[in-house]
């Protein structure tokens, strides 16, 4: 028997005119867990979560709340709750009438709406005086607590969050995440959350949910995102990854060598069924696992020795606690290092230094799945302060 | 110490030069007359002479008339029914538009063709009510012919009925396009929101949509009001000169030269119209709104 707020889309596609916003997605987000839709800009996570809502019909399939379909019911008879976008607040109510509106909407009388409204919004640590405000006259994080507030005031079993932080500063980006995390374990129940930032994603989370172009690519834990991604695609969204590809040549003892296109040999451990020889294959290997050490002498030619990529120093940069180094490959895809601190203080590098690239075999991770499409608008902005929790995991 | 008292003084009179073209048309195309029409309304009439003193006969011939009472009531009477028809219509019709009317080129379309009336003149657009409306006229004649009616019906043409429908057929627009306007600045995601919440499309009508657009039904209901108030051309017309207005009464006075009682006349008119929006603004803060 499956609990109150569990979610379960069973081959959920929708369709816009000639747009495919969701195609044949199957998931199942447990009851009282945490789960963020992460994905690029367009790839259908407000569409999922507009589904789930009932603000939006699934073209085909079927949702289930608690076991039980939903499809065709009305928003507020599924026992969810949605906080919106950009929070869409009732300009012309005052902050304690927006948080009692659902109430007064069931025919809860004026007092006891009022009454609850308030212990509502205390319990999202809204000042009290506050509370006649009108929403124009509060700044964003207050405004992200009434919308809040008024989502959660109806007891729903599972609460809708698109993009909550987004319209926030970064400080007050991370401290929402939090208390969005702390509400989430006092209340107990499912949060589906919308984001297009990794960082937030994996925070937060206990389910991440990546998504690329209507579709899952990979649905787990934060950690097992982050350090086994299902493919390419998730490990290059997720960043702290170097993607690897190339043409086994060998396989042997439950290691493959591969060769790309520049004649660089890998090797990858894998596991059954093993990949065949000729065959394309993708691995990565983690940025705080490459070493790089400056080179003396000549330049190796490519394929003399294995995980190994030689090339310049592009760019150097000092993220506190390590330092990323972007490398330069020759015909082949760059290479990010992340050294800890103390090493690269040890023997300092350039920008257009002549450097080798070295990581261990066993660090390879052999990557499924689709090789041929590159991500969609991966964003570089909040990349950074991520990798450093790779390292901490 | 003379210096930056000079530009201190030349920075504040700023606004002042800003502001001076627009007060400069207002004073001499609104200001001076009324002030001439409040003045008026003093002087005396002796025949067919105006002679500039202070008398209050005017007035006190105006309010001890008992047809002022009769044209005033009648006045407003068209002006409150007209108000609540289109008030009606141009809810409705806003509300079609803008929630229902999902592509733009439509809305637009559909838009447009509530200004069509507007696009012959006035006059025009009225006569042609006649050949409609008239005894003999199209409605009539189908009634007839359909059998729904064995003689023609009077009360179509050169009737309350018949002035209410051209008033309701002129004004709508002006009721239209101001809600229009509100209504379409209204977010999605709010609407959204309170069905998200529990409401019903009739609690959405009520506690949203009504509270939300509350700027443009108070703009709308001025312009009809005043518009109506301020009539006699189609009251004229269209009662076929059996009923009339203040505003036709008073351009009777005027047409026998008896000015001082038509400004009597303007400016209660005035104080009573005043009065209709100053209660409106009251109800519905539209600077406030118009400005947030
Ligand atoms: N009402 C609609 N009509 C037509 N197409 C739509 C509609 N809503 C969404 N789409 C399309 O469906 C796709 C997915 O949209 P969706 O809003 O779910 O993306 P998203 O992942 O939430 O993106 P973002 O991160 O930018 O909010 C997009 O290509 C979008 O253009
Ligand atoms: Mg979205």
């Amino acid at each position: 028997m499956a609990q109150a707020g569990e979610i379960e889309l069973r081959h959920i596609t929708k369709r816009f005119d000639q747009t495919l916003a969701v195609d044949d997605i199957s998931l199942t987000i447990p009851h009282g867990s945490y789960c963020c839709l992460l994905g690029p800009s367009g790839c259908g996570k407000t569409t999922i979560l507009r589904m789930i809502a009932g603000h939006e019909a699934p073209t085909s399939g079927d949702i289930r709340l608690g076991g039980e379909s939903v499809v065709g019911l009305p928003p507020a008879r599924r026992g969810t709750a949605m906080m919106f976008q950009n929070y869409a607040l009732f300009p012309h109510l005052n902050v304690l009438d927006n948080v009692a509106f659902n109430l007064k909407m069931r025919g809860v009388r004026r007092a006891e709406r009022h009454e609850r409204a308030r212990e509502m919004l205390a319990q999202v640590q809204l000042d009290r005086r506050f509370s006649e405000r009108m929403p124009a006259q509060l700044s964003g994080g207050q405004q992200q607590r009434v919308a809040l507030s008024r989502a959660l005031i109806t007891k729903p079993r599972v609460l809708l969050l698109d993009e909550p932080l987004s319209a926030l500063d970064e400080f007050l980006r991370l401290q929402m995440r939090g208390e969005l995390r702390r509400m989430q374990r006092e209340l107990g129940i499912t949060f589906v959350h919308v984001t297009h930032t990794q960082l937030e994603a994996i925070a937060v989370a206990d389910l991440v949910v990546v998504m690329d172009q209507g579709r899952i690519e990979q649905a787990a834990s934060a950690h097992e995102i982050y350090t086994l991604p299902a493919s390419a695609y998730v490990a290059r969204f997720m960043g702290g990854q170097n993607v690897l590809t190339g043409t086994v040549v060998t396989i042997d003892g439950g290691v493959a060598t591969l060769v790309d296109g520049s004649g660089a040999r890998f090797a990858t451990p894998v596991k059954s069924p093993a990949p065949a020889v000729g065959q394309e294959i993708a691995c990565c290997v983690r940025r705080d696992r490459v070493d790089i050490e400056k080179l003396r002498g000549p330049s190796p030619s490519p394929g003399e020795a294995t995980n190994v990529a030689a090339g310049t120093v592009h760019a150097i940069e000092y993220q506190g606690s390590y330092v990323k180094v972007t490398i330069d490959v020759l015909e082949s895809e760059q290479v990010v290092a992340h050294l800890a601190d103390h090493a690269f203080l040890a023997t300092p590098l350039d920008i257009g230094d002549a450097v080798l690239a070295r990581w261990a075999t066993e660090d390879v991770y052999l990557l499924t799945g689709d090789l041929t499409h590159p991500p969609t608008g991966v964003r570089p902005g909040p990349l950074q302060g991520r990798e450093s929790r790779s390292r901490n995991l | 110490m003379r210096a930056p008292q000079a530009a201190s003084s030349r920075f504040t009179s700023a606004p002042y030069v800003l502001v001076a073209p627009l007060a400069l048309v207002l004073v001499v195309f609104f200001g001076i007359p009324l002030v001439l029409v409040v003045v008026v309304s003093f002087f005396d009439l002796d025949k067919f002479d105006i002679i500039p003193t202070f008398v209050l006969t005017n007035y006190s011939e105006l309010l001890s008339s008992p047809l002022t009472y009769t044209l005033y009531a009648k006045t407003i009477k068209y002006a409150l029914i007209v108000w609540a028809i289109t008030l009606v219509i141009g809810f409705t019709v806003s509300y079609f538009l803008v929630f229902h009317v999902r592509s733009i080129l439509w809305q637009m379309g559909l838009f447009l063709l509530c200004t069509v009336p507007f696009w012959t003149s006035n006059v025009i657009r009225m006569i042609s009510w006649i050949p409609l409306l008239g005894r003999h006229g199209l409605l009539n004649q189908s009634l007839i012919a359909l059998g729904l009616a064995d003689h023609p019906l009077e009360f179509l043409l050169f009737s309350d009925f018949s002035v209410v429908i051209a008033y309701v057929h002129l004004f709508s627009l002006f009721m239209i396009v101001p809600i229009f306007n509100s209504m379409a600045r209204i977010e999605r995601a709010v609407i959204e929101a309170a069905v998200d919440g529990g409401a019903s499309r009739f609690r959405v009508i009520t506690d949203i949509v009504i509270p939300l657009s509350r700027t443009g039904i108070a703009l709308g209901s001025i312009f009809v009001i005043a518009l109506v108030m301020g009539d006699f051309f189609v009251v004229k017309v269209m009662s076929g000169g059996q009923s009339a207005s203040v505003v036709a009464a008073m351009s009777n006075e005027i047409a026998i030269l008896q000015y001082p009682p038509a400004a009597a006349n303007a400016v209660c008119l005035l104080t009573i119209v005043t009065l209709m929006v100053a209660v409106i603004m009251r109800v519905v803060d539209v600077r406030r709104e118009l400005s947030g």
